[in-house]
């Protein structure tokens, strides 16, 4: 793995990587009842705890064979849908690498819009899930404020138009369709059955710009396939 | 059945409307060819009709694993009618396509499509979930596939067709989805009805042998487009991905591979060994920066995508059949294929054209006219002419748009040059794909069934793997004996260790027409009609790890059950397998069919082989590779070898055509019923 995904120098990232580890203490101050997964910082930014996991994807390893997308959908919702994968991958069959697929997936976000936006509490980034933004179904109302609050386009909160509850990546805390332990201390479907090995996971908040993350994930394996490893 | 979504589309063309069959009808043939087999054998009332006619039935089906984790078998779709490539008759035949249209027409909550009848203007069919439409292609005629489906694109999801999420319709809960439709299109091969014309689906996904494209242009079908967010129920999703986690730690690992490659210019060619991302344009050296692409579910991911965007998904020979104007062209010449919906297969004749531009007897001015500049191969505007010739029927193309073993007849000259191997179309009219001489289960099953056969399932272990390392200047990867040894292990029910035996006497062996016939019964099961791919299926003999031995046998059962819920049996697979080889059977015998014309080409018996061609063989009491020169098929040999192939499945050894007693042993009393009313029924 490139050392670009891991960035302990940037000032920003200092403060999450503070906030990942100082969430259960600050939590719940200076909020209601109505958002106790909140703090606030002292430049008035609203936060939550980080995450203590997230998804690495090297867009230039990936084949574009949605195996992810299956098993996402497949341990989470015991079905196969790719409309309801956590992950997107969407691809021009007649693009050119490689900007011919890009991978959608959920960030963790330090400052999470779709925990905000969430009127009763059914998203938050408990504790014993390993803090990842989850949302629990039984306390989702439906009213999509979070899959229209995520600042990516396609939103990475889905609606399950079928079940009727949204769903986002929880880095597969809760499965109930797999005996497998998930979360930042388990497996990770999609990581798990790329055959690319073109997602990997990390416990450190990779660097973010506008391009997203940047992750390089192919070593002299890939180059001697013939593929780029630049 | 867990896997099924219900029901089938029905379409008449003719009448435009739309009807549905109850999946549950045909639960029992599981889906693909064995599924479109027997709507085939229930709608089709005449079936020795043309492939032309509008009364034709055309099945495209899915399977229970359509669209589901089962590695390699998610993707593909088969499509089955009477083709027109094969000649003298065009026989009832097979097409499959990977990419990903299965997987979606499965979320659209559809197990299949049944096209019927002929449109009286061009038509393109709009699938979005439980809503068809059949739309006016008046505009999309005379585009080419890569155009028509972009056009697609845009009619169904509006310009924003991309990085986002769509919405089907307005209501909140009626799906969305961020993929494009999934279309299956015809370009202007089909369009102008040719027997060599390919339907194309993304890329590089083509459904070539059988010339359905034509079969579609002559129906004025154009596209089929498809967008689905419903989810497939699947019985045990822990089974699943299990068994999919299980399977995959056994195949190329992209990180630390197993075997290491002697040289930096093979990998494509050690890839038919491995597996390995990428290896299917077989292009070398390998110099234009890509990734691996893979249809839906791949474990493989044996395309690519590249900088340029040309060949893009190409595999094989449509990355190689112009080689001669170096890498930009040829790969842009893939592309001419996909755009136009050519089958590379019938149109790679360039050595017998050029061969007859040489004897004086094709060429400007010449008995046979043709103005293609000649002069100029290799270049851009030769292939580019060429393509354009083909696809529009223009100039030599007229003639070579009927296929190039009708254009062959039409000039007087097909006996004389397959006798003399320079038309080297050993079975039906389709090209040489292996050698038929050496290589007989692929000769031998083609010449028993309908066209080429296109399934590598011993290829990669008997041939492909001793040519390479030979090639390479490297020992074989495994010995022919282990060949054997694993073979007679995994080759059940028969389990003979002398099946990949390709000495003089080996082809011609009882154990081979035990080899024969699994090989007829496992891809019509396992891979025609479950879906499996052809290029990563069956997993014989397995390089990535220690013992060499594939999954085949335990891993097809273990995932068919997974997503169905059923309790199938390796065995009983390949036993469902001969019922599909029995049901196709009687459908070529109503076609006309008869022992008498299951005779290959003339130089398969004529004329010895004289390049090195790398198999095992049983020789002296041991297990060796040969390089198998000087050898013919002898036709004497060949009439006793089918003689007891008939036998061995059940069949009349005088006409060839199925018993009573065998279509029985299947459950299809009610085709040997149909035979005998016919009387076609086998004695």
């Amino acid at each position: 793995m490139s050392d670009k995904t891991q960035n302990s120098e940037n000032r920003e990232l200092s403060r999450r990587q503070f906030l990942k580890f100082a969430g259960g203490i600050a939590a719940g101050v200076g909020f209601g009842g109505s958002l106790p997964r909140l703090f606030q910082l002292s430049d008035g930014i609203i936060a939550v705890p980080a995450s203590e996991g997230y998804l690495l994807i090297d867009t230039k390893k990936c084949a574009g064979c949605l195996s992810c997308m299956m098993a996402c959908s497949l341990v989470h919702e015991g079905k196969e849908n790719l409309s309801l994968s956590r992950i997107q991958i969407l691809q021009n069959p007649y693009g050119r690498f490689p900007e011919d697929i890009s991978q959608e997936f959920c960030r963790q976000c330090v400052y999470p819009a779709c925990v905000e936006a969430c009127p009763t509490g059914a998203l938050a980034a408990d504790a014993k899930t390993g803090r990842v933004r989850i949302v629990y179904q039984n306390k989702c109302v439906g009213c999509q404020q979070c899959v229209e609050a995520c600042h990516y386009d396609p939103s990475r909160v889905v609606w399950n138009h079928e079940d009727k509850y949204s769903i986002k990546c929880d880095l597969c805390a809760n499965t109930p369709y797999w005996n497998e332990k998930g979360g930042p201390d388990g497996c990770q479907a999609c990581i798990e059955i790329c055959p690319m090995k073109a997602i990997a996971f990390t416990k450190d908040i990779p660097r973010q710009d506008m391009e997203g993350y940047t992750v390089n994930l192919r070593g002299l394996a890939w180059k001697n396939l013939g593929f780029p490893t630049d | 059945m867990k896997g099924h979504m219900g029901k089938i589309l029905r379409i008449d063309l003719t009448s435009r409307s739309l009807s549905v069959i109850d999946t549950a009808q045909y639960e029992g043939w599981f889906g693909g060819h064995g599924m479109g087999s027997a709507i085939f054998w229930d709608l089709c009332k005449d079936k020795a009709i043309s492939g032309y006619d509008p009364r034709n039935v055309i099945t495209i089906m899915t399977s229970p694993l359509s669209g589901t984790l089962v590695p390699s078998a998610s993707g593909r779709t088969e499509i089955c009618g009477i083709g027109i490539q094969s000649y003298p008759t065009e026989w009832y035949t097979r097409s499959n396509v990977g990419g990903r249209f299965s997987a979606m027409l499965k979320y659209a909550g559809w197990d299949g499509i049944v096209i019927e009848g002929k449109a009286d203007k061009p038509v393109w069919i709009n699938i979005i979930n439980d809503q068809v439409t059949i739309e006016s292609a008046e505009s999309l005629w005379g585009l080419d596939a890569w155009q028509t489906q972009e056009e697609i694109w845009s009619a169904v999801m509006g310009e924003r067709n991309y990085e986002g999420w769509w919405q089907v319709g307005t209501a909140r809960d009626s799906g969305r989805s961020t993929q494009k439709p999934a279309v299956l299109a015809i370009g202007q091969a089909g369009e102008h009805l040719n027997r060599n014309a390919a339907i194309i689906h993304d890329a590089g996904n083509g459904a070539g042998q059988g010339g359905f494209g034509g079969v579609w242009g002559a129906k004025n079908l154009k596209a089929i487009s498809v967008m689905g967010t419903g989810s497939i129920s699947i019985a045990d999703p822990n089974a699943l991905i299990e068994a999919r986690r299980w399977h995959q730690s056994r195949q190329y690992n992209v990180d630390a591979p197993a075997m290491q490659f002697p040289t930096d210019n093979f990998p494509p060619m050690y890839g038919t060994m491995a597996r390995t991302p990428g290896f299917a344009p077989l292009i070398l050296p390998v110099t234009e920066p890509s990734r691996p692409k893979g249809c839906a579910g791949c474990f493989v991911a044996c395309r690519k995508r590249t900088q340029s965007g040309y060949s893009n998904e190409s595999t094989c020979v449509e990355t190689a059949y112009y080689l001669d104007g170096g890498p930009e062209i040829q790969w842009k010449a893939a592309d001419l294929l996909q755009r136009y919906g050519l089958n590379v297969y019938d149109i790679n004749i360039f050595n017998y054209l050029r061969e007859l531009n040489k004897m004086g007897i094709l060429g400007r001015g010449k008995q046979i006219e043709c103005d293609l500049p000649f002069e100029k191969f290799g270049s851009w505007e030769f292939i580019d002419m060429y393509c354009r010739q083909i696809a529009y029927r223009e100039g030599i193309g007229a003639d070579l748009g009927e296929g190039i073993i009708r254009a062959s007849a039409k000039w007087g000259r097909l006996e004389e040059d397959l006798n003399s191997g320079i038309l080297p179309f050993p079975n039906w009219g389709f090209n040489e794909h292996y050698d038929p001489r050496l290589e007989v289960e692929w000769s031998y099953g083609s010449i028993l069934g309908d066209r080429d056969i296109n399934e590598h399932d011993f290829n990669w272990y008997v041939h492909w793997m001793p040519m390479v390392t030979a090639a390479a200047g490297q020992p074989p990867a495994y010995s022919a004996e282990k060949i054997s040894e694993i073979f007679a292990k995994k080759l059940s029910p028969y389990n003979d260790p002398m099946m990949p035996d390709y000495s003089e006497e080996g082809i011609y062996s009882d154990a081979k027409i035990k080899s024969v016939a699994w090989h007829r019964h496992y891809t019509r099961f396992y891979k025609q009609s479950m879906l499996f791919c052809d290029w990563a299926w069956p997993d014989l003999i397995n390089v990535n790890v220690p013992n060499l031995e594939g999954t085949t046998g335990e891993a097809e059962p273990k995932f068919i059950n997974a997503v169905t819920g059923g309790n199938i049996t390796f065995e009983e697979g390949m036993e469902l397998g001969r019922k599909i080889w029995n049901l196709d059977r009687a459908i070529w015998t109503l076609q006309g069919r008869h022992r008498d014309q299951e005779v290959h080409a003339g130089y398969v018996y004529n004329v010895p082989t004289t390049v090195p061609y790398h198999l095992p063989v049983y020789e002296n009491g041991e297990w060796k590779f040969s390089t198998c020169e000087g050898r013919t098929l002898d036709r004497n040999k060949w009439e006793d070898f089918k003689t007891r192939y008939y036998k061995f499945e059940g069949w009349d050894p005088e006409t060839g055509w199925p018993t009573r007693a065998a279509l029985s042993s299947v459950g299809l009393g009610q085709v040997a019923d149909e035979l005998a009313k016919n009387d076609r029924l086998g004695k």
